[in-house]
């Protein structure tokens, strides 16, 4: 099952998948499963109310934004 | 003329980078008397969030809803939410040449975290909340930063007492940034070039007490001084290494947000809103620089309350909008008017006039979007920034209320333009929405509807 593993497998058309290995060519993406992951990430993210911070996150943006005056 | 390089440096002022330290900064003269260069003034308010959006959306702080670097939740009384990428709902400069296959190289403009993809590479801003986040696109780049820029800070804590050492990290904050900015200039492809630099505000609020002989709080310290000249003239030296590395073809931008100017002093707001009977607290015994969050606040008797910052933000109590609000909507406008006059009229420490501005968002904005006080509050016209702590003896307090400040923010910023080759030497003041039109002018793009401004004198002479 998914939720067993880390990681597992989806299809997609090979044609697309050998667009997107040219496409990350020379960029920071060393596979195309990183990419598919970073776009899916961020359609999800765009797509439903998850949080841009985590509770911890803000937690040490705030403290920083207080000690730079901008917070009181 | 296609391509473009801005140097954005957060809160850089005419007053230190035309006058001042003019003679200390070889590259920045040079190109202001061969190009074109003049004062930027902000918006409204004149803050980096939402200053910098504004530059690169070309869009007002009520269009894009942000108002500071903190927006209140739900009509809550103190559920705040912190400005992310995510809150941009308009596309930036490079969102809109990225759709023409232009590729862009942006480095913390903020707010950029988390970083969203862009047709080129992105680094997010001073409020990514640490190194061990994802604060690039695309992701791998953040390893080829941190192997290669190993002491690459977003920020500095900057009110620290070390003033000596915090110079000292600030100036090596921004020498690695700018040295990862030419690296990056040299070996990505780029159409567009965004970096900003928030080192310079950040010397401003800790050390202008060193170069303001005006300055209440003045210090006649030589070293500080020295440090802090030198640190302006590394940032020329570095604004001059990243001009080398453009031709002809490319306009150079060197921007800021905001200016700066000596601050006087802090006003306690919420102990004044205390004082004038609009803000109850269920007990009087307050520890000095409590904040609205420390103390039980009796909302069922409060009509207002408020933030600080460098500017107040004002919420009134309104009826069925806040959850134990006693404002009849009614009465809301009389309210208003009432409360505008009060604030007008407080005067400074020793009975001195002030020129405090008062304005609802609806008059400075055509739209008002996402959360907005029903005041905002520029205490006599910026130079006594708002605490929102209260607890002190006075409303006046010498000093900031989260430590030592001596710098609040000014209406105007700088900005030059130049490009190799061309012998210009014309001053023009500009406004900040001025900027979006201009660059997209550099990228041939016009069809963008609903911009404020308009594209710049200068580029008739840059052209």
């Amino acid at each position: 099952m998914a939720e067993d593993k880390k990681y597992t497998t989806v299809s997609i058309p090979t044609p697309l998948f050998e667009k997107i290995q040219k496409k990350i060519e020379g960029t920071g993406f060393t596979s195309v499963s990183d990419y598919v992951t970073f776009i899916l990430r961020e359609i999800l993210a765009h797509s439903n109310d998850q949080e841009a911070f985590t509770e911890e996150d803000e937690k040490r943006v705030k403290e920083r934004l207080k000690s730079l005056g901008y917070l009181d | 003329m296609n391509k473009l390089l801005v140097i954005g440096l957060d809160c850089a002022a005419p007053s230190i980078m035309f006058e001042k330290l003019a003679d200390e900064l070889p590259n920045i003269s040079k190109m202001r008397s061969e190009g074109v260069w003049g004062k930027l003034r902000s918006c409204d308010p004149p803050i980096t969030v939402p200053a910098w959006m504004v530059m690169a959306t070309g869009r007002t702080p009520g269009e894009l809803g942000l108002y500071g670097f903190r927006s209140r939740e739900g009509n809550s009384y103190n559920k705040i939410k912190i400005p992310t990428s995510r809150d941009i709902k308009f596309d930036t400069i490079w969102d809109i040449i990225g759709k023409r296959n232009r590729r862009s190289v942006v480095i913390a403009v903020p707010p950029s975290y988390p970083p969203r993809p862009i047709t080129g590479i992105l680094v997010t801003d001073f409020l990514t909340p640490g190194k061990d986040k994802e604060f690039t696109y695309p992701p791998g780049l953040k390893n080829e930063i941190l192997s290669k820029y190993p002491d690459y800070e977003f920020d500095v804590k900057f009110r620290k007492p070390e003033k000596e050492k915090i110079i000292d990290e600030i100036h090596k904050m921004t020498e690695t940034r700018f040295k990862m900015a030419i690296d990056f200039m040299k070996n990505k492809p780029w159409d567009l070039f965004f970096f900003v630099e928030i080192g310079i505000d950040r010397i401003h609020h800790a050390f202008w007490r060193y170069i303001d002989e005006k300055h209440h709080l003045y210090e006649d310290n030589p070293l500080m001084r020295e440090k802090f000249v030198n640190y302006f003239k590394m940032v020329d030296k570095y604004v001059g290494e990243m001009v080398e590395q453009v031709d002809e073809d490319t306009l150079v931008m060197i921007v800021s947000d905001h200016g700066a100017k000596g601050m006087k002093g802090a006003f306690a707001i919420n102990q004044w809103l205390i004082k004038e009977g609009y803000l109850k607290l269920k007990s009087n015994n307050i520890k000095p620089g409590s904040s609205l969050d420390d103390v039980e606040v009796d909302w069922e008797n409060t009509k207002a309350w408020a933030w600080g910052g460098y500017y107040a933000r004002i919420f009134l109590n309104i009826k069925g909008r806040e959850e134990k609000g006693i404002i009849d909507p009614m009465d809301v406008r009389k309210e208003i008017e009432i409360l505008k006059e009060k604030l007008k009229s407080i005067k400074g420490p020793n009975g001195e006039e002030w020129d405090t501005k008062v304005f609802e968002p609806e008059e400075k904005y055509d739209v008002v979007n996402g959360d907005r006080s029903d005041l905002f509050v520029y205490f006599d016209d910026l130079s006594w920034r708002a605490a929102g702590t209260l607890g002190y003896e006075t409303m006046y307090l010498l000093e900031n209320d989260t430590g030592p400040d001596d710098a609040v923010h000014d209406y105007d910023g700088i900005y030059v333009l130049y490009r190799k080759g061309k012998k210009v030497g014309k001053t023009f003041n500009e406004t900040i929405y001025n900027v979006m039109p201009t660059m997209l002018d550099v990228f041939s793009v016009r069809k963008i509807t609903g911009l404020k401004g308009k594209v710049m004198e200068g580029m008739r002479y840059v052209k």
